[in-house]
């Protein structure tokens, strides 16, 4: 009954003040917890309000759109086989541009080539083209390397789709001029970042050159050299002008591979050097090589390896990892397990070998009988366990952490019950320990 | 000030402003609710957020019939039993002989004499499987037969569970008490 009653009262007590009590959270609790909503919301259908099924609609039917009309203007270029003519023109036109060098290269090729354009084109074509343009500004982007409209329409076409697709043009031509001489030669065309490479002109002494780098940089060095830190393709353009006169333009491309990121944690936590098997979590990006350094001589290529080490130390894990194109990156935890594990624990009863004595040697894996009484360490630089009986009696001694007591004493098999122990020592890092307990004798 | 009825209708249609209200109303009550089964107050507002989530989407689903209070609380009391399968296997086991003897010197206390913030303290300290039958059964005042539903053990270890959680807290309030005692004594 008593027991009944206390346990009521126990459960009133809490009942009391925790059923309605309230805590106060922190505000970021609301704030977070609104955004989480927000983007929950966005994942559900809701008529109400946008969401992922609007935005998938509206991006299939763009997609649709899109395909649609590329799909027709594929059929305009087979019918109506004008880009080579066009090339053609344009290619005498940056010719007569040497002797005109005030007008803009790009902008010059370009209205010639629209030029041609137009009086290869029959009137009704055109009129339906220019139909298609009052339809929408996206049927210029996709169709624009055409460049069919009249001048009059071109005002109202989005300049960034002529301009890109001009710029395309010229590309083509030049991988065609390039093969009778692009003038720039590059120490790597590809390379991972930071990629440095060395550009020099073959236009010798003929003039000045001006580099521009694609990412923003330019240079007026003959042989200039830049550092590409960023992935991505450059388009790298050396103009070559004489006394103002623009003589030539040579283009390449430089790639700068991504690279990938090195980044792994250890498991557990706090390890126990070196019973605790370590695992390595990749975290790695990027990657498709790895390349393990434990720092106990041993190596691994595995992608998530793992390791035990054979005693405590300092280790420096290392991990060097490469992307497919061989681009690497590394990343060293120093003294990795440092001030972990640290520890002594002894058990609370075991089993002496009744046959005989055995020197208290032992090893982890030997004593799964527990027959021998010895701590369970990592880090233990010295020591000393003392064991008596319950008369005060000692009647074990060891200064050797690998000897533990065999339950004998002066040969003799101890009687079961219990036993009072009593360790000091000190720790690698000088920490010094002092435990006792009690241990009970069993005997099978 | 919105009814609880306004709220919910609110909510219901995904009005933001109604979250808002319905989050300063009640998100003292349902922490207060989380922290009972958590370690810490961090935790407790990882539940919290995780609660408020399934009341806002699943607001719809409330009948209208019986108390919303309830309602709310089930809600906070179920993600808090989900958490705690969650995280299950990433729980410190507790050793043994931590918990051998348990004398039991004091045999009711003086409701007065804790305060909640000490009592929560006992229960953030309690090793979690202890602590989710303590607050089911103790607090919210399930059957042994329901919790071990809840948490998928068998009706036995719900029952040992709260006979040693009990232990334990005792064990706890009495330390407590006599510090505090020692500590006005000593004034």
């Amino acid at each position: 009954m008593k027991g009944k009653k206390e346990d009521k009262d126990l459960r009133e007590l809490f009942r009391q003040k925790l059923e309605n009590a309230e805590v106060i959270p922190s505000p970021s609790v609301s704030t977070v917890l609104m955004r989480r909503l927000g983007r929950n919301e966005f994942l559900h259908f809701n008529p109400a309000r946008f969401n992922i099924w609007y935005l998938g609609g509206i991006v299939a039917a763009g997609a649709a759109l899109a395909i649609i009309l590329s799909s027709r203007s594929g059929n305009n270029d087979t019918i109506q086989p004008q880009q080579p003519a066009s090339e053609i023109n344009e290619i005498v036109n940056s010719d007569n541009l040497i002797s005109a060098p005030e007008q803009p290269v790009l902008q010059n090729a370009d209205e010639n080539n629209k030029n041609t354009v137009i009086t290869d084109r029959k009137p009704g074509v055109i009129q339906s083209e220019v139909d298609n343009n009052l339809k929408g500004g996206m049927n210029n982007a996709i169709r624009g390397n055409n460049n069919v409209s009249p001048a009059g329409v071109t005002g109202t076409m989005p300049k960034n789709g002529l301009f890109r697709e001009s710029i395309a043009d010229k590309d083509k031509l030049q991988s065609g001029y390039r093969a009778d001489g692009c003038l720039i030669e590059s120490s790597v065309t590809e390379g991972c970042p930071p990629l440095r490479v060395k550009f020099s002109s073959k236009a010798g002494s003929n003039g000045t050159c001006r580099w521009t780098f694609g990412d923003g940089g330019y240079s007026n060095e003959t042989d200039p050299e830049w550092i590409f830190d960023v992935e991505g393709e450059y388009e790298v353009t050396l103009n070559v002008f004489d006394s103002n006169k623009l003589l030539s333009v040579s283009s390449i491309i430089i790639t700068v591979r991504p690279k990938p990121k090195a980044l792994f944690e250890i498991s557990p936590e706090n390890a126990i050097i070196p019973i605790d098997e370590i695992r390595f979590l990749n975290f790695s990006s990027g990657a498709v090589k790895f390349r393990w350094d434990f720092g106990d001589g041993n190596y691994s290529e595995l992608y998530e390896p793992v390791h035990s080490y054979n005693k405590f130390d300092k280790y420096n894990v290392h991990l060097v990892v490469f992307s497919e194109y061989g681009c690497s990156d590394s990343l060293i935890v120093m003294n990795a397990f440092a001030g972990s594990g640290y520890f002594i624990k002894f058990p609370n009863a075991f089993i002496p070998n009744p046959t005989g004595p055995s020197g208290g040697y032992y090893s982890t894996k030997s004593d799964e009988a527990a027959q021998v009484f010895h701590p369970v360490q990592s880090g233990v630089a010295d020591y000393q366990l003392k064991i008596f009986s319950k008369l005060g009696i000692l009647i074990f001694e060891s200064n050797d952490v690998n000897i533990g007591w065999d339950g004998y004493f002066k040969g003799q098999l101890s009687e079961s019950g219990v036993y009072i122990w009593k360790v000091r020592g000190n720790f690698i890092n000088g920490e010094p320990f002092t435990k006792m307990g009690d241990v009970t004798l069993l005997k099978n | 000030m919105m009814s609880d009825h306004q709220i919910i209708e609110g909510c219901a249609k995904h009005d933001r402003k109604a979250q808002q209200v319905l989050y300063d109303k009640y998100s003292r009550l349902l922490l207060g609710i989380c922290l009972r089964y958590s370690n810490d107050k961090a935790e407790a507002e990882d539940i919290l957020q995780e609660s408020f989530l399934k009341i806002f989407i699943n607001i719809k689903d409330f009948s209208g019939t019986g108390s919303f209070i309830g309602w709310l609380r089930k809600v906070a009391v179920n993600t808090s039993i989900t958490h705690y399968h969650k995280n299950l296997k990433f729980r410190y086991h507790v050793e043994i002989d931590e918990y051998v003897s348990v004398e039991t010197g004091v045999t009711s206390f003086e409701e007065d004499f804790f305060t909640s913030d000490e009592l929560y303290k006992v229960l953030n300290e309690l090793p979690a499987g202890y602590r989710m039958v303590f607050n089911l059964y103790a607090i919210e005042g399930y059957k042994h037969k329901e919790i071990a539903e809840l948490l998928g053990i068998d009706t036995n270890t719900s029952k040992s569970q709260y006979s040693r959680a009990k232990a334990v807290i005792r064990q706890k309030l009495e330390k407590l008490d006599k510090l505090k005692k020692s500590y006005s004594a000593g004034d």
